[in-house]
């Protein structure tokens, strides 16, 4: 759907590459192609699909629709695919990376500033940005010409105007169809044009692999991007990620385990408690941990079982994310469609994706990958007066698990049970009622 | 005619509301118990509440005085509870009546040998030989179960019957020798997807059926009225009808179904009265770590190694904790490890242990999870209230560096900690499809103890960590 809102606003002519809709796995019954208007510049919304049969009958009934739809799937597919020449964007391949322009009496670039953030955010930047600083080492294409909703969310722009795109950018706009890129320097002012247009395979051959690109990092990255998600490279890209320093506020060292025992007692409680005291005859090294006595109320009953140690989020130091293990690290930042975004200043990302692919890691990741993992990530705890906190937990990270092209995600999040005592609710648990009219839950 | 009795039906199952209230929303349920009377006790340990002592009233003094002096001279005896420890299963049994329904009621421990969960099969066997009625719970669930295998299998004949008409028609329009219908018909199908959709596709849905086999139930039941007067029957069995939506989660839906044919029990043949009272053949059958906790951390229980008879009550004395626990350790393999083998720190039962103590602790009500492919689940109050939020899975850690000083050490950690992909989406899989969220509990497991004499130090040094893994889709969190 992302596509088919993209397109509509920018080249309605060129929206009928694919009808993005969301399909599951099985087999579709493919009428509905037929009712799809792929010129419409309104959004279509999702059409309605069929009714499925479960099992083969003679009926000819039968027969016929599934060839009916058939011959619309064989219809949608033979739509003839056009690259509109307005809005094709071209790119040349620099195998070498970015090179700061010699010629220009800015060589070195300066550090962004503030005024040209607002520059930033047109498509077409009227004067040159000196804001090459940020242009990944790993960029390996640039666009003369940039032009197009595309270029709000990727690559960087040079001093020359020229937008830079990481290969996976590239790649993405080349697959897309909404790109080309060439190879070969682009044809200087008189000269004869010699460059020659990459084929998709060329694209693929050049670009996965370069700078730390795989197939499965791309896999994620043009299946996010395709549902309208910006995203940015972390820093846990690269495998050899070093600690710049040694900070301070990255403290590697564990907190020794804290126990979070039993709290004060009254003082008049006290005052009379000690007649039949269970403490006096409390032990947790035989039991009973509670001791045999007079009990005053349950809470003070749990506050002395607590003696197994939990992990605290809160407390847990944030790790850089040079402690994580390479597979288990996050290199995407994901910003949904609907957060405000500039290339040059990225607000806070939404999600955060570490990519992992089951061929190379078989196994899932153990607690100290996973721990780290999610310590490098901020804390983002739940809301105050939040449904379920524990279900959102204290830090939270998406694990794109790869296999052989099926990306699945996991959200993995820190939900800390100790932190939520149930016992502490007044008047009961307050969870989901035994009650028809709700939503319903297996036992 | 039905919608309204429901939109009638609904408010007053609102009004309703908490599980105290045990009115019934409808004529033919039984009255449910007051569960939060029957279970208010979360652990099965007596609580004496001292009055609080107001400061400007001395009265609430004398009564502080007066309950302090009761305690003082007649201290309330704590219940202690006794079971045995069974070999052969490898659980704990408990066979006397009063500590089973205490043992189930404060806290849910345990489960009936012959029932689903809570210990019921007297009160079948009873409303079997027709001496009680009411219902339990397996019998709700089977009622249920047979009336939606029943409409299945009528959806399964109207679909046939369906077809059979489709195939008798398109033979006919053969034979009459014009092959243009069917042409136009499909034609029809490759330009118009919804007309062929609603019309041509005549599938019979669950609810469909259901309403085919009320209507055919009412016309039955109004021919029946002429003769005798049913009319409130005719009224419970109409909202019974409509509050079956058979939509595909309803087989999640708990509710007694009182469809008039699965009424008819074949069993109610009432036997003689003579046979008040048989035997309870039920023992309540703990897990091990259900039983070591109501043992070692609340002081509930006494575990004895053979049954006890019924005359003798103290011939053996019970099992102390430190053997209880490393009984429990080396019955965690199976088969048994031998009995002179030393307490391994990763010892499954030290890893399970430490994580039921840990949710107990925090006041969850702690279940086997065997039936959802977990290790355990974790009930809000109890499996009487509410249906189970989450869904354990537990997973030992070795990140002390003890476990990776040697090659040997570092190759077993990894063979115990290796949980694979595949295995990782089934689980969350089938937890998102019972609407469980699935924690992933990791349990640091500490370098071997020099002794086991101090339990409570012994797992004090484990510590536990969850996640909360759920599939993430990305399509739905766009914005």
């Amino acid at each position: 759907m992302a596509d088919v809102d993209e397109d509509a606003i920018k080249a309605p002519a060129n929206a009928s590459t694919e009808p993005d809709v969301d399909l599951s796995d099985e087999t579709q019954d493919f009428r509905f192609l037929n009712h799809l208007n792929f010129f419409a510049d309104a959004s279509p919304g999702i059409p309605r699909r069929g009714e499925k049969d479960f099992e083969p009958n003679p009926t000819e009934l039968q027969a016929d629709v599934l060839s009916a739809s058939r011959g619309a799937m064989h219809n949608a597919l033979s739509y003839p695919r056009l690259h509109n020449t307005k809005t094709r964007v071209v790119a040349f391949y620099a195998p070498d990376g970015y090179v700061p322009p010699v010629k220009t009496d800015r060589a070195t670039p300066k550090t962004g500033g503030e005024d040209e953030k607002s520059s930033e955010s047109t498509p077409k930047p009227p004067r040159p940005l000196p804001n090459s600083a940020r242009i990944s080492p790993d960029a390996c294409v640039y666009v003369p010409n940039p032009k197009g909703q595309f270029f709000k969310t990727m690559g960087q722009a040079d001093s020359l105007s020229r937008v830079w795109l990481l290969p996976e950018e590239a790649l993405y706009l080349i697959e897309r169809g909404n790109g080309l890129a060439h190879l070969g320097p682009p044809a200087g002012p008189g000269e004869e044009d010699l460059s020659v247009p990459m084929s998709l395979q060329a694209a693929y051959a050049c670009f996965m692999g370069h700078g730390g690109l795989t197939l499965e990092r791309y896999s994620v990255y043009t299946g996010l991007k395709r549902l309208g998600y910006a995203l940015l490279r972390a820093p846990g890209w690269c495998d050899d990620l070093v600690k710049e320093d040694a900070d301070a506020s990255y403290a590697t060292e564990t907190t020794p385990p804290t126990l979070h025992g039993p709290g004060l007692a009254g003082i008049l409680g006290s005052l009379f408690n000690w007649i039949h005291d269970p403490r006096s005859t409390a032990s947790t090294a035989t039991g009973p941990i509670i001791g045999t006595g007079i009990h005053r109320n349950y809470m003070d009953i749990y506050r002395k079982l607590a003696i197994i140690p939990w992990y605290d989020p809160i407390t847990a130091p944030e790790r850089h994310p040079a402690d994580t293990t390479p597979p288990f690290r996050v290199v995407f930042h994901v910003f949904k469609p609907s957060t405000p975004f500039k290339k040059s200043a990225p607000p806070t990302p939404d999600f955060r994706v570490a990519v992992v692919s089951t061929r190379d890691q078989t196994t899932m990741p153990t607690m100290t990958q996973l721990g780290a993992l999610l310590e490098s990530t901020p804390l983002d705890p739940p809301a105050r007066g939040e449904n379920g906190p524990l279900r959102h937990g204290y830090r939270n990270v998406v694990m794109a698990v790869v296999d052989q092209g099926v990306v699945s995600y996991l959200r993995v999040a820190d939900s800390a049970f100790g932190k939520e005592k149930l016992y502490e609710n007044k008047g009961g648990p307050q969870g989901p009622k035994w009650n028809r009219n709700q939503k319903p839950r297996k036992r | 005619m039905a919608t309204p009795v429901t939109s009638m039906d609904k408010p007053v199952a609102a009004k309703s509301g908490p599980a105290s209230d045990a009115r019934p929303p409808r004529a033919p349920r039984p009255p449910r118990p007051n569960f939060r009377q029957i279970h208010q006790f979360p652990l099965p340990v007596n609580v004496h509440h001292v009055p609080s002592v107001i400061p400007h009233n001395p009265l609430s003094l004398i009564s502080v005085a007066l309950s302090y002096l009761t305690f003082l001279i007649s201290p309330p005896r704590q219940e202690v509870y006794s079971a045995y420890f069974d070999k052969a299963t490898s659980s704990i049994h408990v066979t006397d009546e009063r500590s089973i329904k205490a043992l189930w009621q404060m806290g849910f421990f345990g489960k009936g040998s012959l029932s689903r969960s809570e210990p019921s099969w007297l009160a079948r066997e009873k409303k079997r030989r027709g001496l009680h009625d009411g219902k339990t719970s397996e019998e709700i669930t089977r009622l249920r179960r047979t009336e939606r295998r029943e409409l299945k299998l009528e959806r399964a004949r109207m679909e046939k019957l369906a077809i059979e008409e489709r195939l008798k028609a398109e033979a006919a329009a053969r034979e009459s020798g014009a092959s243009e219908p069917l042409d136009q018909d499909a034609q029809s199908t490759t330009d118009d997807t919804t007309n062929v959709t609603a019309t041509a596709t005549e599938k019979f849905s669950l609810k469909k059926a259901r309403e085919a086999r009320a209507l055919e139930a009412r016309q039955a039941r109004e021919l029946a009225a002429q003769n005798a007067a049913l009319g409130e029957q005719n009224q419970t069995e109409t909202s019974n009808g409509k509050s079956v939506r058979f939509s595909p989660v309803v087989q999640k839906k708990e509710f007694p179904s009182t469809s008039p044919s699965s009424l008819q029990l074949p069993d109610a043949v009432v036997d003689s009265p003579d046979l008040d009272d048989f035997p309870n053949e039920e023992h309540l059958q703990l897990s091990n770590e259900e039983a070591f906790f109501l043992g070692y951390s609340l002081g509930a229980l006494q575990i004895y190694d053979a049954p006890l008879k019924s005359g003798e009550v103290q011939a053996t004395s019970p099992i102390t904790t430190s053997a209880l626990l490393q009984q429990f350790c080396n019955h965690s393999f199976q088969p048994a490890r031998d009995s002179s083998a030393s307490l391994q720190p990763d010892d499954p039962f030290m890893i399970s242990y430490t994580v039921y103590h840990h949710f107990r602790s925090l006041g969850w009500v702690i279940r086997s999870g065997v039936k959802f492919g977990t290790d355990y689940l974790l009930y809000n109050r109890g499996p009487v209230f509410s249906h189970a939020e989450f869904a354990v899975i537990i997973i030992p850690s070795y990140s002390h560096p003890y476990w990776s000083e040697t090659e040997e050490r570092k190759n077993y950690t990894a063979e115990k900690q290796a949980r694979s992909w595949w295995w990782m989406h089934c689980v969350s899989r089938v937890q998102a499809q019972v609407l469980k969220s699935l924690v992933v509990c990791y349990v640091e497991v500490p370098p071997p103890a020099a002794s086991i004499d101090d339990i409570g130090a012994l797992f004090g040094q484990y510590k536990v960590r969850e996640f909360l893994i759920k599939r993430w889709i990305p399509n739905r969190t766009r914005d």
